[in-house]
């Protein structure tokens, strides 16, 4: 018991284990925040961990030389190893797997590796001020939905739920996740209107000209054309459009962002 | 809602009676749209997918623990709700319900029956699954053969018998006998004890009988009913195949295969591609009949070769499968105009982008007029392949010209198995593209079946992928490990001398002073 206690005393070890803790954290631990938020999660890049683990090193290495003794003991493990008698099998062992582990690297580096051509994407392009949809000239900027504001709600969910079943779910699903039935076929894949990050951020009038125009009426940095979202003013009226949209955020919970709140159009 | 929770605590009589209002609530906002108001099984996507959503008026399920003709046990229907079924349009509900909300989804979805007021019904005992074997699966083939499933599922279980075009429902509609190759897909489940229990409790309300009493009778003992199910699993493989994004190219130097069937394609690993409905353009299509095609490619430095295979359960068109396609136009929606009332061929197409190294390929839909994108076009009937340009799907033009792509099809008991051969470097390089060692290219893929109603824009679809061509490894990758090694090992070294030399000299020096 005393002799760990020695050891976690131990400016070296103190370092070794500061360090491995650090490695955890950034390659397993960050990735387990979103969750606790009720976000999507993904693994931390390697490239990232490099770089913290970069920082985290230059950090021990400071706070152990800040001091003479410390410094001193910090030394230690790594003379005596190099010196001692009786750490000549440790030394050897040293003197082995590190080039071992280099030469692996260098290895996992040189060989030839296959990559998928590299692809650009953002996520939400700037919006145009007006559209064109079916011949009407349509000016965005500032435009609410008109179906708050004429007829009866109740029947606007009706109508934007039977749109939805019979257009949308196929993709985006029945839970709003963007995982219906046809979803794993497509790349990228659609959008989940359940995810924060989508028409919870958006204006209505943002979300009636991607509905609209589709992929393929996406701006150039809106590329790749590889969204499958079709050009839905080939197939649905304006007001079926907006119908869909408020089931949308009826169904999501969510609320649209409103003119006022959002300075740049719906821009991200 | 204090009150009613009250309610509930005191006695389990009010609990269901409370059940079953709150289980409305969830099933109005989640579960009518497909499943309808009044729990017929016509909502509003219904004429938009096959097979059509659940009837619940009827109380006939066809995922259960329970004897053939039972009702469901309340643990059946909850793990359908939980976990959805595979192969269908119905996702689990366990991350967008809570706990509560599904157990009174349940009840109210028992509501819709007069049946279910009736004794709590009882799952069936099963044993569990013997050790499975090489003799263990070869027996179960033979099982599979004396109950007759190939009728049905076909020689090779891709569920092309001679009795699948005909088969409906309870609700007339039309069925697919399942492709056994694609597990992952299985309504009820994957595992050998999952697709025992469905050969015991029979799929109600499908062609899918319990055979059961084959047992009963003794025609087969319960063991050999155990053989099946490990030879139908065995037919797929262990894993649902993971989508990669890069198909890799293998490299030979024996020259490429000469056609589909050929055994040097063992060497070349195969990738699996879904491919889905292509409901972007009109005519949309909601019911594809192929799921996924497996791609492997070879290349030997100057030809490149592309092997393709995918269930299809006709080779069409095929008169014996008119009845089917009838049934089709009827159950699906014509909301983009009337499918094809004659069967056309089975066709497939290879997409690439028009010229190798741009960034972008064009939109991965048959491409578009303003950026086209290369085609290999294979039709069954007559069995012919034309590469050509596309500008959006179903908009084709061949090359003039003599073109550089062969090929060789073969149908084989409900797959078709096409290998495309081109030379690697093209002779038109504005229209096709160059294939070039060591790098990716973009590749999409089109399937349609003729027999289901499927045509050149009414069919399945995938993204975009990449081919890459294997380059044989170059030297550097062994000598430069070689050499960091070498360096890392003297740099260690020469540390070590020096620290040693130090201690000694200061050791000298403290003896001395």
């Amino acid at each position: 018991m005393s002799r760990v206690g020695a050891w976690v005393r131990h400016p070296f070890w103190q370092a070794v284990l500061l360090l491995i803790l650090a490695y955890l954290l950034f390659k397993f631990g960050i990735a387990l925040l979103p969750p606790l938020l009720g976000m999507h999660s993904a693994p931390v890049p390697t490239s990232v961990v490099v770089q913290y683990m970069l920082i985290a090193l230059v950090g021990v290495l400071i706070h152990v030389s800040s001091d003479e003794t410390r410094w001193r003991r910090f030394k230690e493990p790594i003379h005596d190893t190099m010196v001692d008698a009786d750490k000549r099998w440790v030394r050897l062992a040293v003197l082995i797997l590190v080039p071992l582990l280099i030469g692996w690297v260098t290895y996992d580096q040189t060989r030839p590796k296959v990559e998928a051509p590299i692809t650009l994407r953002s996520i939400h392009p700037a919006p145009p001020s007006q559209i064109t949809f079916r011949g009407k000239t349509i000016q965005l900027t500032g435009l609410e939905n008109p179906l708050r504001h004429r007829g009866s709600l109740t029947e606007h969910i009706e109508t934007g739920k039977r749109i939805y079943y019979q257009n949308c779910l196929a993709c985006h699903g029945d839970r709003l996740d963007g995982q219906g039935h046809f979803a794993h076929g497509f790349s990228p894949t659609p959008l989940s209107f359940a995810d924060q990050g989508t028409i919870a951020q958006l204006t209505e009038s943002f979300v009636f000209w991607r509905v609209a125009k589709g992929g393929p009426g996406l701006p150039r940095e809106g590329a790749p054309w590889s969204s499958a979202m079709p050009v839905w003013e080939d197939y649905l009226t304006e007001d079926e459009i907006w119908a869909v949209i408020i089931y949308l955020y009826e169904q999501s919970g969510w609320k649209p962002r409103t003119w006022e709140e959002s300075t740049g159009g719906g821009e991200h | 809602m204090l009150v009613c929770l009250l309610f509930a605590i005191r006695s389990p009589q009010s609990a269901i009676l409370t059940q079953e209002p709150r289980g409305k609530a969830a099933y109005d906002k989640w579960c009518a749209g497909c499943h309808g108001d009044t729990g017929a099984g016509d909502g509003y996507a219904q004429a938009f997918m096959l097979p059509r959503p659940r009837d619940f008026t009827k109380g006939v399920y066809q995922i259960r623990t329970t004897a053939s003709g039972e009702l469901p046990t309340d643990a059946d229907l909850r793990r359908v709700i939980d976990e959805g079924m595979p192969g269908t349009a119905m996702p689990g509900w366990r991350e967008r319900l809570t706990d509560a909300q599904r157990e009174d989804v349940i009840a109210y979805i028992k509501s819709f029956s007069q049946f279910f007021t009736g004794p709590a019904p009882t799952a069936i005992e099963v044993g569990t699954a013997p050790r499975a074997s090489d003799e263990a699966i070869a027996e179960g083939r033979q099982v599979y053969e004396k109950l007759e499933c190939f009728k049905c599922h076909g020689q090779d279980g891709r569920g092309d018998g001679t009795s699948a075009p005909t088969l409906t429902d309870d609700w007339d509609q039309p069925i697919f006998a399942a492709d056994l190759h694609g597990s992952w897909r299985f309504n009820g489940g994957s595992s050998v004890e999952e697709i025992y229990r469905r050969l015991r409790t029979g799929l109600d309300g499908t062609p899918m009988p319990s055979f059961s009493d084959v047992i009963d009778s003794k025609i087969i003992t319960d063991e050999q009913l155990w053989r099946v199910a490990q030879y139908v699993r065995s037919l797929s493989p262990e894993e649902p195949p993971p989508v990669r994004e890069v198909i890799r190219a293998h490299l030979t130097e024996e020259g490429v295969p000469s056609g589909p069937a050929d055994t040097t394609w063992a060497r070349a690993e195969a990738y699996y591609i879904p491919v889905v409905g292509q409901i972007i353009v009109k005519p949309r299509w909601f019911s594809p009949a192929v799921e996924g095609v497996w791609v492997q490619a070879m290349h030997d430095g100057s030809r490149l070769a592309l092997r393709l295979t995918w269930t299809d359960r006709s080779r069409s068109p095929d008169p014996a499968w008119d009845e089917w396609l009838g049934r089709v136009r009827q159950a699906m929606t014509d909301v983009d105009g009337p499918l094809p009332s004659s069967q056309g061929p089975d066709l497939l197409g290879v997409q690439f982008s028009p010229r190798s190294g741009e960034a972008e390929p064009p939109f991965f839909l048959g491409g578009s007029t303003r950026r086209p994108a290369h085609l290999w076009r294979w039709s069954s009937a007559p069995d012919a392949v034309t590469s050509g340009t596309g500008t959006g799907l179903g908009q084709f033009t061949a090359d003039a010209g003599a073109s550089q792509l062969t090929h060789a099809a073969q149908f084989v008991n409900g797959e078709w198995q096409v290998q495309f051969t081109r030379a690697l470097v093209s002779a038109d390089t504005a229209r096709a593209p160059s294939f070039v060692a060591g790098r990716a290219l973009p590749i999409a893929f089109f399937v349609a079946d003729g027999s289901n109603g499927e045509d050149s824009v009414r069919g399945a679809v995938s993204a975009w992928y990449a081919v890459y061509l294997d380059v044989a490894t170059p030297t550097r990758v062994y000598v430069a490990p070689g050499l960091t090694m070498l360096l890392t090992a003297g740099l260690g070294l020469m540390l070590v001398r020096q620290a040693q030399r130090r201690e000694r000299n200061s050791e000298r020096s403290n003896s001395e002073g």
